[in-house]
Parts: C-alpha cells; structure tokens; sequence
C-alpha cells in the first residue's frame, strides 16, 4: 500500500506540467544566476572629481582612483555647483573635492584638504563607495611617503586579511545560502500546496474513507520532495564545484544532516499551512508571508549582528536563521556540527515545536 | 439487522444547525433515497455516515459498526461518491482504478465481477486521463472506484445532479443491478420524479426528515384531493386560485397548476367556473393523483 502511495505521488509529480522542470531549474538558476544577482559587490561608482589644485599630485590621486576599477569617472570639473548638479541628477555617486593646496599640504602629515561627498539614496552602494574611495586615498598617500625619501613620519600600515573566504568572494558566500532558500522552499511550500491541492479536489475525502491511515497518506506525500530536496542540494553542489571550484569545507555529510533537521522544520510547518487553509490562494498567501519573513530575518542577506535588539530576538524564532548558520559555517568554515551545535539544537526545538502544533490541529481537523 | 441505524443524529456549522436529531434505518438490499432540496442537510448526514465527520449528538450503525468507535471497519465495508466528482484527474481510468483498489487492499481482478458491467463501458478508455473524460464516463469511473472493494453499502451523494435525463435514466438502471448483487444502496437526490425510483425514501427539508417510507405509502397519506388546472393567463390564475374558498394550496408545476382542496368544502366545477368568472381564458381542469412532490410541498406547509 505504501509502495503504491508513493508510486501515485511520484507519477503526479512527474504529469505535473511546471513541477519536474522546477525542480531541475532551481538549482541552476540559484547557482548560475543568483549567486551574480544578489552579490554585495559595488563595481562602477559614478564619480565626479572638483580638482581646485590641478597639479601632478591631484592628477595622481584622480589616476589612483579610475585605476582601481571601481570608478567610472564622470568628469573632472572646477565648481562644486556642477559637482552637486551631477549628483542630483543621479549620475553621480560620489564626489571627490579636491582643495587648492593640495598638492602642498601632502605627505605632510597634517590635516589633507580633500572632501569626500557620496550619494546614499541606495545605502549599500554608498557607504562601500565610501570606503572604497578612503581606501584608495590611503593607498596614494603611502605611496606619496615612500615617494618623498627621508621624511620618516611614522605610519600605521593596516593591512586586512579576510579569513574563511580570502578575496570576500561574496558568490562563495551566498551559495551555501541559497542552498538554505532552495531547499526551505521544496521542502515546506511544494507539499502544502499539494495537501491543499487535494482538499481542493476533494480527493483527500475518497482516500479518507479508505482504510488508509492518515500518516501513512501524509508522510508518502513528503517523501517526494524530500527525494528531491536533497536532489537539489547535490545539484546545487555539484554546480558549485564545477562552476566556480567552491567545495565544501566541512563534512559533506553535516550538510546533509542540517538540510535533514530543517526538512522537519519545514514538513511540520508545510503540514500546518495545509491544516489551516482550504484552498491554494489561501495557502499561497500564508506561504509568501512566512517566506518573506524566513528571509529578510534569516541573516542570509543582513547581517543578524546588526539588527536591533528586538528584531533579534524575532530571529531566534525562524528555523532558516539556524539553517543558514549551520550551512555557511560547515560550508565556508569547515565546522563539524559539534561546532555549531546550538544551530543543531534550534531546528531541533522549532522542529518538535511545529510538529506537535501540526499533529494536534490536524487531529481536530477531522 | 439493519444495513444503515441511526438515532437522533444532530450537527451544528457554529450558529447554523445543519442536522436536526434525524433517525433513520435502511434494510440490507434496497435501494435508499434520501430526498430533499439543496441546503437541506443531505451531504452532512453523508459525511457523519461515513465517517467523514463526527455528529454533535446521536448514535449510527452501518452494518452492526458503530459509526465513531468502529469507523476504520466501516471504511472497508462501504463505498462513497461524493457529488462533485473527485477522483484523480491526472491519473488514467486504470490507475484510478487501480489505486483505489489496493488502497482498499484488494485488485480489480479480485472483484471484476462487481463492476464487470460498468466497467466494460469505460474500459475502451482505460489510458485516458481520468481529467480528460466525458461527464457521464466520469460518473461511471467513480461508481467503479466506490464499488472496486466490493462494498456492503454504498453512499451516493447525488449523483444524478447536473446529469442529462437519457443518463439518469441508465445511472438507475446500474443502481438496480448494483442493487441486485446484494449492495444496500444509500442515494440522496434533489429531483423529486426519481424519489419513486426507489424502494424506499425519507424527505428531508432544513435538517428535519419530514417523511419516511416506500413512495407508495408516501403518496397514500396525502390527505387532500388534487387538480391540475390551466388557463391563461397563467400567474395571474394561480393567485386568483389561492384565494377561493376550499382550496388548501396551490403550486405552479411545470405547465399546469397542482391545486389541493377539501372536497368537503368544494368541487372541481366550483373552482373551475369561479376561473372563468374571474376572466380567465381557456379553462380546464382535471383529476390528478399526488406525486411526490405534491407530498413534499404539502409536508413542508405544516
């Protein structure tokens, strides 16, 4: 009977006309395309240069920055009015005001007479120009010292060294992440939909007055996706591999492991959506908010650090935040999953949670 | 024993009750109707049968199971349509068949013979989809799903509904032979002419049963004479004709009217001449003996 359960939901699965085309396009289209998409990365910042000192050494710095490949250069010009103008317009994104003494006052350790103006409409863009253009600055007038012989001004030489991902590649750093929504989706929002689906139908009410077990009717309605939820993250692996040479620096196996604490997250909460609603509209809209949610407070995207008190706590209660952390750690790190055993121990304890819920408001459901 | 018990049975949707404390006893081998408008109680009484969904009050019996304790021996001993039709529609005539079978823990061979006539005729289209079937193939696919583990009682939720008559017609004539195979028959319908389709028949109306018997002992206790009258015009006739003295009611039914009087208060030449008088054209009126649904209309006024 289980043999022939399952044997119905994998040849549903297979006639459905968008499904096995999903399944095969996630993963490719989270590794290939996505990893581009949401990259933190900022590369050509419009920049807008007021040179008041015109002389070799402010040409050097404005060469120094263009240099750098971050910068798109939008014009040298002379008043800060049409600086301002550029950005206002929205074509610039910084400006870099450069005083008439500025070739003078280098090198000699007082204060620079250089300004700095960035456009902060988009935050993210922003405040990496800014960084971005400090850095240079700090670059050039190194170079200026070491220019200039025999003045020994001491200096402080900070020299960063990114550990767990060398180049801040931020694809490697959101492959494991991605791997987090992928697998969330499949495995907690494909089988709500399908339990819906057959409340729709009316199909669940023949099998009901079966002798089937209601279990055993739900649990061969899981395991499809489960199949292909881990499916999708040998896939996603794979093209990690070999795609971008990203492998895995931890146990392969702890990833599947986590992936399995978080497939009971998501089948319990799966099975709670499908107890509340009687229709796919209604299911879609409850499965579109918690998405939302599980993401935006996930720290995939935002570091958790940064948040406030309060949203952190909010955290606490979503299973990807566990997930993601796990993920990345054994994935980037190499941790066991001893290491990030209170990532183990939130799943678990959201895990049973959901569980329960689900089994319990199924029951008055009857 | 009795195929179907139930006793004082009773359902509330939160402020709606949908099931007033019915009682009800089916015999083994007959066919069972359960007639009554829409709204009127039908599906919930089926669901509470089988097992679908427990009643708030009351106690059932299908075939000796109780209807709470022994629901799991119940499920293997009845067979449901629903009215909508819900089967898989992605799945083929064979699959569907199939898997209901095994679910039920037996095969189509197994019971072959059961469902042998009804079969045969959708069995050309064994590879369709069972989506992509005609509505009355469809019908017939659910009537061999309910009926592939070879059931003791089987519960349709009317099935007739939105059918073509030359099909309602071949759907009763499986109910016989389905019938004939020693299946009690549970059936509900909202279409009063195919209430003396069955052997016997309860009318149930806002969750109350309001009668219950063969249709002959139905039609036995009406207790009024009947008329069928015509003129025109038509509605304007019929308010006239509810107004005179003597006639109980008077209900429009298709071309005619269906009039109830006393025959102690008045005659048919009466109501006739005061027809014409009133000006109504082309006047005739005639004997008529009650159907059911002169019944259900006389039962629902009190």
């Amino acid at each position: 009977m289980w043999k022939y359960l399952l044997e119905k939901e994998f040849k549903q699965f297979f006639r459905n006309p968008g499904l096995p085309k999903m399944a095969i396009a996630f993963p490719v289209l989270m590794m290939l395309v996505f990893p581009f998409a949401v990259s933190m990365e900022i590369r050509n910042i419009n920049l807008v240069v007021v040179d008041n000192n015109k002389s070799t050494v402010s040409a050097q710095l404005i060469e120094k920055c263009t240099s750098s490949g971050y910068f798109k250069l939008i014009d040298i010009c002379q008043s800060p009015e049409k600086a301002q103008e550029y950005m206002d317009d929205n074509r610039a994104d910084a400006i870099i005001t450069i005083e008439s003494d500025f070739d003078e006052e280098t090198g000699k350790g007082t204060g620079l007479p250089l300004g700095i103006k960035v456009n902060t409409v988009n935050g993210t863009k922003g405040s990496i120009g800014a960084q971005y253009i400090a850095s240079c600055i700090r670059m050039f007038l190194k170079e200026q010292d070491t220019g200039t012989a025999g003045n020994s001004t001491p200096t402080i030489d900070i020299s960063e060294k990114y550990y767990y991902n060398p180049y801040m590649d931020y694809k490697v750093f959101m492959v494991p992440a991605l791997i987090v929504i992928a697998i969330t989706m499949v495995t907690g929002f494909f089988p709500a939909l399908n339990i819906v689906g057959e409340k729709e139908t009316g199909t669940i009410e023949q099998i009901n007055v079966t002798p089937v077990k209601k279990t055993a009717f739900i649990i061969c309605k899981l395991i499809p996706y489960w199949v292909i939820a881990l499916f999708i993250l040998t896939a996603c692996l794979i093209i990690a591999w070999l795609v971008f040479g990203y492998t895995c620096h931890g146990n392969l196996l702890s990833l599947y492991l986590f992936s399995g604490l978080q497939i009971i997250v998501t089948a319990g909460l799966g099975l709670l959506i499908s107890n509340y609603s009687n229709n796919a509209q209604q299911a879609m809209f409850i499965i579109w908010f918690f998405m939302m949610i599980f993401m935006l407070m996930s720290g995939i995207f935002t570091p958790i650090a940064s948040m406030p008190e309060w949203a952190k706590v909010i955290t606490y209660f979503n299973p990807m935040r566990y997930y993601a952390d796990a993920m990345r750690a054994i994935f980037l790190k190499g941790s066991s999953p001893l290491d990030v055993w209170y990532d183990a121990a939130g799943l678990l304890a959201i895990g049973t949670a959901v569980v329960s819920w689900a089994i319990f408001s199924y029951k008055k459901t009857e | 024993m009795n195929a179907i018990e139930i006793e004082h049975i009773s359902k509330n949707y939160k402020t709606v009750s949908a099931v007033k404390d019915i009682s009800l006893s089916v015999k083994e081998g007959e066919i069972f109707g359960l007639i009554g408008p829409d709204g009127a109680g039908k599906t919930t009484l089926f669901r509470i049968m089988t097992t679908l969904m427990l009643a708030d009050a009351g106690k059932g019996r299908i075939c000796g199971f109780d209807i709470v304790k022994d629901y799991a021996q119940i499920r293997q001993i009845i067979g449901y349509m629903p009215g909508r039709f819900s089967l898989y529609q992605d799945l083929s005539v064979q699959e569907n068949i199939d898997f209901f079978a095994t679910m039920f823990g037996t095969t189509l061979q197994d019971n072959y013979e059961t469902i042998r006539e009804i079969y045969s005729q959708i069995e050309p289209f064994r590879k369709r989809k069972a989506g992509k079937l005609s509505g009355g193939m469809k019908q017939k696919l659910a009537l061999c799903c309910a009926l592939v583990h070879k059931p003791s009682v089987l519960f349709l939720d009317e099935p007739t509904t939105g059918v073509d008559a030359v099909s309602r017609k071949d759907f009763w004539n499986m109910l016989y032979r389905i019938k004939a195979s020693g299946v009690t028959v549970f059936v509900s319908t909202p279409y009063m002419d195919e209430a003396g389709l069955c052997d016997r028949m309860a009318l149930i109306r806002q969750g109350n049963i309001i009668d219950t018997g063969t249709p002959a002992e139905i039609v036995a206790k009406y207790p009024y004479a009947l008329l069928a009258v015509k003129g025109t015009p038509m509605y304007p006739l019929l308010k006239e004709l509810r107004k005179l003295d003597g006639v109980i009611s008077c209900f429009s039914f298709g071309d005619s009217h269906h009039l109830a009087y006393d025959p102690a208060k008045t005659q048919k030449e009466n109501i006739l001449a005061a027809a014409v008088a009133a000006g109504f054209k082309d006047c005739t009126a005639w004997e008529i003996k009650p159907g059911i649904e002169d019944c259900f209309m006389q039962l629902s006024e009190q």
